[in-house]
């Protein structure tokens, strides 16, 4: 049980809160408890969870990728809650639950298969928040050489984006209904 | 939350609730975990803010010797202090 209360589903009435409750719902991240919290801060609720949505399901880096960091990120915070949560498209794209085992604790293993783009890029979220002192013009540099930097910035702001949030959901002690 | 979220338990939402109401936990908490992830992603950027203390626009080499090379962000919570 969440420290804070969430709305009935039927208490959002903003279409386009109620839009991005679908969209989300479609995604199977996040499901309905995330937007039932921050429909409480009616101002909030439509740009937080449109960003969350766009950050992690649009963009010109790989979906797959992106969710694998975000349930790295997820472990990491120990929010129960978002690292339960799986996207339909990642899985409908051909992620699977070894893979993303693999991403989160043995991305470094060249057996694994993981690209160097991809190692940078896992890299980037696990240094983030564990030793952000190592995210540094030499680890930049690196970065450089395979991502753009409007990549680079888009991974970025969805680690620090899915990272807050993850925090904010682990403080409430929420946890996803199945 | 950030630099012992352990500690942000029931007993600490019910401290909260003495003074806030549960809509403004929410936007408090929100607002916390969204500063919380960026400030620590601009952080590893190393840019700095525009201006001194005084008002000057200053160029990014003379910000970053007044507002520090590490920015309070990427310090560890007991070398914060």
């Amino acid at each position: 049980m969440s420290h804070i209360a969430p709305l009935p589903l039927d208490a959002i009435t903003d279409p386009e809160l109620r839009a991005l409750v679908a969209e989300g719902a479609a995604l199977g991240v996040p499901d309905d408890l995330f937007p039932r919290i921050i429909a409480r801060a009616p101002e909030q609720a439509v740009p937080l969870l449109r960003a969350l949505l766009m950050s992690h399901a649009q963009g010109n880096v790989d979906h797959k990728l992106k969710e694998i960091m975000r349930i790295l990120l997820a472990r990491f915070a120990n929010d129960k809650y978002f690292a339960s949560l799986r996207s339909n498209k990642a899985r409908a794209m051909g992620l699977t639950e070894p893979r993303i085992d693999d991403g989160c604790f043995d991305y470094e293993d060249d057996t694994k298969g993981f690209s160097e783009a991809e190692k940078c890029a896992l890299r980037y979220a696990d240094l983030m928040f564990l030793d952000a002192n190592q995210v540094d013009k030499p680890f930049y540099d690196e970065m450089k050489k395979y991502w753009s930097e409007a990549q680079i910035m888009e991974l970025g702001a969805f680690i620090a984006f899915h990272y807050g949030m993850q925090m904010f959901m682990r403080s409430l002690g929420a946890k996803a209904a199945t | 939350m950030s630099a012992d979220p352990d500690a942000v338990d029931a007993a600490f939402f019910d401290e909260l609730r003495k003074h806030y109401s549960d809509d403004e936990i929410v936007e408090l908490g929100a607002f916390i975990g969204f500063n919380l992830g960026y400030h620590t992603f601009f952080g590893t950027l190393k840019f700095y803010p525009l201006f001194s203390p005084d008002g000057r626009l200053v160029s990014q080499a003379e910000s970053e010797e007044i507002y520090g090379a590490a920015p309070a962000s990427l310090q560890k919570p007991e070398a914060a202090e």
